[in-house]
């Protein structure tokens, strides 16, 4: 029960900090759907409209909007939870880092809040940028299993969460959590295929593009959502996006314990 | 006028010293991130995706089917933007951050000059960035087929005249506002969509023209493909350079206007106080 007491506080917390300002609807509004267009636009200098891309021998045609799009609805998920993984980092700046340890709170509960409120911000993007291209952009829906879809949908959702978990656990060890939280972004933007498909890199790049969960969520939810594909085809990417969620929250929690051991020892909780 | 050139050099000399006294390499390297993605991502579409083969309307419109060359020249010479926004619109910003806007806006010397100067080390600093991405463009296949050099000096001349008014009204808005990253932000985002860095504006749709109409990049960066990259004669637009000069001009007189109007108001508000 203290668990949930923890998370609701976070999300509140968060939600009066940061929901309605200015940095979040950048992050999550004007950024997504500034890059979804420019990424849109590389497209259409070429003489197709479509992009093709494989998976285990299944191939699928995909409509250049569809694939933008999709692309960037992860791919921001991916950068809000990124971003949530800087949020002991902000703790520390606001010297509240050392208060908020010495609470018998759950550190687990703690980090889940702050991957809660990454979600919440992402209801800027879902009402800004999927009516616009839904209706302007027309964009072309092809569904033949809703269920493969949920799942696509639910495990990317859980293994990007446990990746942010993750994250968090590791930026704790260093003061560049931001720093390192940004770097991220256009590496994985490139390896995972958001913009590009993975199947236009050579085999074993491509092969190490699956170690990342948002490679795996954007091949099974184009796949689902756009192709047509059913549960059977996307079967293994589900089965690693749940292997990778299980892997992960087990990995943050670990990583938690031995941080706050550490920051205590090395005495670095506090600002300076 | 004496006091105005003392004050740029002066200026200039001090900021480029600062900059080389805190360089670091990660910085450095993470400034190229953004338009390494851009490079990436328009090499493996070119040349991989699509095997090189670009639409008509794409050579229409860029007189060349070399898409490559195309977005390493509009990545390239997006640095200067990048460098506007963040640094030069954000001068006076962080000189209240670090105590010294009063002290600064006490001297005898010219305040236009001082940011003039503050401009030239950011550009000079951009244009090293500039040649790190050539290099990388010409190492992956980019190429120059032609050299328009009138056209390329002009066009080089007006972008950053209209980017240092672009910057004096950038550094207003956060000092005013108290804006560290929001504005800048988000006109580099809005630049880097709509002004053509990556597809011909011509090719988007048509609210997207209108925008990017409004943007003197957009013309500046048509201008700089003409003269670098055309395979035709006749290639340069003549109204995208009356275009700019047009555009220059506007922004000039409005960040000149507004640099005067912040200098008042934060004198008479006392804004330079960072509390």
């Amino acid at each position: 029960m203290s668990f949930f007491r923890v998370v609701k506080a976070e999300l509140h917390k968060y939600y009066v900090q940061q929901f309605v300002s200015y940095r979040t609807a950048f992050w999550f509004l004007v950024l997504p759907f500034g890059n979804g267009l420019l990424y849109y636009s590389m497209y259409l200098p070429f003489t197709s409209t479509v992009v093709q891309f494989s998976w285990l021998g299944h191939n699928a045609l995909v409509d250049i909007v569809g694939f933008t799009l999709l692309g960037q609805l992860l791919y921001t998920f991916f950068v809000g939870v990124t971003l949530a993984g800087s949020a002991f980092d902000t703790e520390r700046v606001q010297r509240t880092f050392e208060a908020m340890l010495l609470t018998p709170a759950s550190r687990v509960a703690i980090l889940l809040g702050g991957l809660v409120v990454a979600t919440a911000q992402y209801l800027w993007l879902i009402v800004g940028i999927i009516p616009v291209f839904l209706f302007y952009f027309h964009l072309g829906i092809a569904v033949a299993d809703p269920l493969a879809l949920l799942l696509s949908l639910f495990l990317t959702y859980t293994a990007l969460t446990a990746l942010g978990l993750c994250l968090e656990a590791f930026f704790i060890q260093t003061r560049k959590g931001i720093l390192l939280g940004t770097t991220l972004q256009e590496p994985v933007a490139l390896a995972s295929g958001v913009i590009v498909p993975p199947s236009a890199y050579p085999t074993q790049i491509a092969l190490l593009t699956y170690l990342i969960p948002l490679t795996l969520g954007l091949i099974s939810v184009r796949l689902t959502l756009l192709a047509g594909g059913m549960l059977s085809e996307v079967l293994v990417p589900l089965a690693t996006l749940a292997a990778m969620t299980v892997m992960f929250l087990f990995l943050g929690r670990w990583l938690i314990a031995r941080a706050e051991t550490i920051a205590k020892a090395n005495g670095s909780l506090a600002l300076f | 006028m004496r006091t105005f050139l003392r004050a740029t050099i002066g200026s200039a000399r001090i900021s480029t010293i600062i900059y080389w006294r805190f360089f670091n390499w990660t910085g450095f390297a993470l400034r190229f991130l953004s338009p390494l993605l851009s490079l990436s991502v328009a090499w493996i579409l070119y040349n991989v995706v699509y095997h090189q083969s670009t639409s008509t309307s794409f050579k229409g419109a860029a007189n060349s089917s070399d898409y490559f060359s195309f977005v390493v020249v509009g990545s390239a010479f997006f640095v200067y933007v990048v460098s506007t926004l963040f640094t030069l619109g954000r001068v006076m910003y962080w000189d209240r951050a670090q105590g010294v806007l009063e002290t600064i806006f006490l001297t005898p010397s010219s305040i236009l000059g001082y940011i003039t100067g503050r401009m030239l080390a950011a550009f000079f600093m951009a244009t090293i960035d500039l040649l790190v991405l050539f290099g990388i463009g010409y190492a992956l296949g980019f190429q120059v087929t032609s050299f328009n050099a009138p056209i390329f000096l002009a066009s080089i001349g007006l972008m950053m005249a209209s980017l240092f008014g672009l910057g004096l009204i950038v550094n207003t808005i956060t000092l005013i506002f108290r804006d560290r990253v929001n504005t800048a932000n988000t006109l580099t985002t809005l630049i880097l969509v709509f002004s053509g860095v990556v597809a011909p504006i011509r090719l988007m749709p048509d609210w997207a023209q209108r925008v990017g109409a409004l943007i003197p990049f957009t013309y500046a960066i048509n201008l700089l493909r003409a003269s670098l990259l055309s395979t035709e004669s006749g290639a340069v637009n003549y109204g995208d350079l009356w275009y700019l000069v047009g555009l220059t001009s506007v922004y000039l007189l409005a960040g000149h206007a507004l640099l005067i109007a912040t200098v008042k108001t934060v004198r008479k508000q006392a804004l330079y106080s960072h509390i």
